[in-house]
């Protein structure tokens, strides 16, 4: 907390937010070009993408961004289970209460007082990770199953492309919800805050006033001891 | 000869039935992996030495009993079903050209090449049969979007037609662009024919019914010169080197695509058949040693494993080194 400005996300934060965010632009463009769908609907031949109709480097491309979503999505479950921060899993109420804000956000009734994270942000948090889980697992068996080594049953390859494609919708939908979002005018401070790090202190104070609460406290502490 | 036929049906028919009933006793035992490595894995060997493309007859004999044991698996679409793959203009639609047989079709799943070849300074003509060579790991099957190709575990790769919307990813990924599409038919009409999908792909499945019955597949079973065999696929390999070593020759399918159930054996090298090919515009073409599409991306796909192992590192390392940065600011 410093010059009416306060820490949201700390580097690593933002760095596993970074990756996670292009790595699956990057598995939502190239898995789209497996499907296939870009020479039907011409995209190669937008300028700089003839390159995007082809399924070998499409499919590379796929590869490497999933290992590196993997990499990413690993991290942020150890680094904060380590830190023990559960700040963004959901509590019992959220439902409720998600719809109290949402009502609050269109200018109907008051906000409830919120924590670090509201609690639509926890839900969507949850539905995020349900959703990536889902294409992560998936995902490793269609990696496993183009092995010439390993032969999985045609079953388990049948449900793991269905659900694989059924968690691909399912992360496009959370992604745009997740970005609709931002068309409302409170969230918008937070797009800044996931590349500086920081909010406002009066943000911080007005929107997650038990947040604020909390590490105001710890400052008063630290400065009691000479911090 | 036909004793030798009979012998070798029944050898088929047995091997199957004790593969089968091995792969059941060891799924209750052991799992899926020992009732696959259980099941007896079959292949074919195409001597072109023997093969004549049966010039004297109107069609080669093979295609025809080719044609004439699968003709039930064949499309039939509704013309008003027969629309372009919108915004293209085109649709492929082989229901009125059904009597093609010089090249694959989705109702022609082998047809038989013939070309000149020079080798040693000898002009030899050779005829080919081809169709799929249900490979090893195929990456036609392997990336399908909707997993609608299995690769059985006899070795055969069939294509289901409930599944299949018809995208062509299979023809464009197989070295040899085996596969073909019917428009108008197959699932992708229930959902949004006009902007997804285009049809179904057909091709050779090596009468999977018939050698479920014992029998053999029929291009096998018509060829008067017996070129093409049939078996155990260990044993189709070690006739195929057998045969090579006989004459001198040369194998095709063993290593390409990295490896099918398909063995070519010829006189003449397959570099200079794979040349003569590409010279007389015949597709598909014999590449030597062309390399399997997964290759590449199964090397990256080792990183994808090994992912979780990095992410996990790292969230340590990040950790301890945020202790010890608190430590050092005194326990902030």
């Amino acid at each position: 907390m410093s010059g009416g400005k306060v820490k949201r996300h700390s580097g690593i934060v933002r760095f596993i937010h970074c990756s996670v965010a292009i790595s699956t632009f990057l598995l939502i463009f190239s898995g789209l070009g497996q499907l296939p769908l870009y020479k039907r609907y011409m995209v190669d031949q937008l300028p700089g993408l003839s390159w995007a109709s082809n399924f070998y480097i499409t499919l590379l491309i796929h590869y490497v961004a999933a290992a590196w979503l993997v990499f990413a999505s690993i991290m942020h479950v150890v680094y904060h289970a380590l830190r023990k921060e559960f700040d963004l899993l959901p509590r019992r109420g959220d439902l409720k209460e998600s719809w109290v804000v949402i009502k609050a956000m269109f200018g109907r009734g008051k906000e409830p007082p919120a924590d670090k994270y509201l609690p639509e942000q926890r839900l969507a948090y949850a539905y995020m990770a349900f959703s990536f889980f889902l294409v992560i697992i998936t995902g490793f068996i269609k990696v496993l199953k183009n092995f010439p080594s390993i032969a999985l049953p045609y079953p388990v390859w049948q449900w793991a492309t269905n659900l694989h494609n059924v968690g691909t919708v399912l992360v496009i939908l959370g992604i745009l919800a997740h970005l609709a979002a931002f068309a409302l005018k409170p969230n918008r401070p937070l797009i800044l805050s996931m590349i500086t790090g920081y909010v406002s202190e009066e943000y911080a104070r007005h929107r997650h006033p038990l947040w604020y609460e909390r590490i105001s406290k710890k400052r008063d502490e630290r400065k009691a001891l000479g911090g | 000869m036909s004793d030798g036929l009979m012998n070798r049906r029944e050898f088929i028919k047995r091997s199957f039935l004790s593969g089968a009933t091995a792969a059941l006793v060891l799924s209750g035992l052991n799992g899926w992996e020992d009732a696959e490595a259980a099941t007896l894995q079959v292949g074919s060997l195409i001597d072109l030495t023997r093969c004549d493309g049966c010039e004297y007859r109107k069609i080669p004999a093979c295609v025809e009993a080719c044609r004439e044991a699968n003709k039930r698996y064949f499309p039939n679409p509704r013309k008003e079903d027969l629309k372009p793959y919108w915004p293209q203009k085109n649709y492929e639609d082989w229901s009125t050209k059904q009597n093609i047989t010089n090249r694959l079709t989705p109702y022609n799943w082998t047809f038989v090449q013939k070309v000149e070849v020079e080798h040693k300074g000898n002009k030899t003509v050779v005829y080919i049969p081809r169709r799929c060579m249900h490979c090893d790991n195929p990456p036609c099957a392997k990336l399908c979007p909707f997993s609608a190709q299995e690769k059985k575990p006899e070795g055969p790769v069939i294509i289901d037609p409930e599944i299949c919307f018809g995208g062509a990813k299979c023809r464009e990924v197989c070295p040899w662009h085996i596969p073909q599409r019917q428009a108008g038919v197959g699932p992708y009409l229930k959902f949004a024919p006009k902007f997804a999908g285009g049809g179904v792909m057909y091709k050779c499945t090596l009468c999977y019914d018939r050698i479920l019955q014992g029998k053999l597949p029929a291009c096998v079973e018509a060829c008067p010169r017996q070129a093409i065999s049939f078996g155990p696929k260990e044993e189709m390999r070690r006739e195929a080197h057998r045969r090579a070593g006989a004459i001198g020759g040369y194998i095709y399918g063993e290593k390409e695509n990295g490896g099918t159930s398909t063995f070519y054996v010829s006189a003449v090298p397959f570099e200079a058949i794979h040349r003569a090919l590409v010279a007389a515009g015949q597709q598909p073409a014999m590449p030597v040693g062309v390399p399997n599409f997964l290759d590449t991306p199964n090397g990256i796909g080792q990183a994808v494993l090994l992912a979780p192992v990095a992410g996990l590192l790292a969230a340590g390392v990040a950790v301890y080194k945020g202790m010890k940065y608190k430590e050092m600011k005194g326990g902030e």
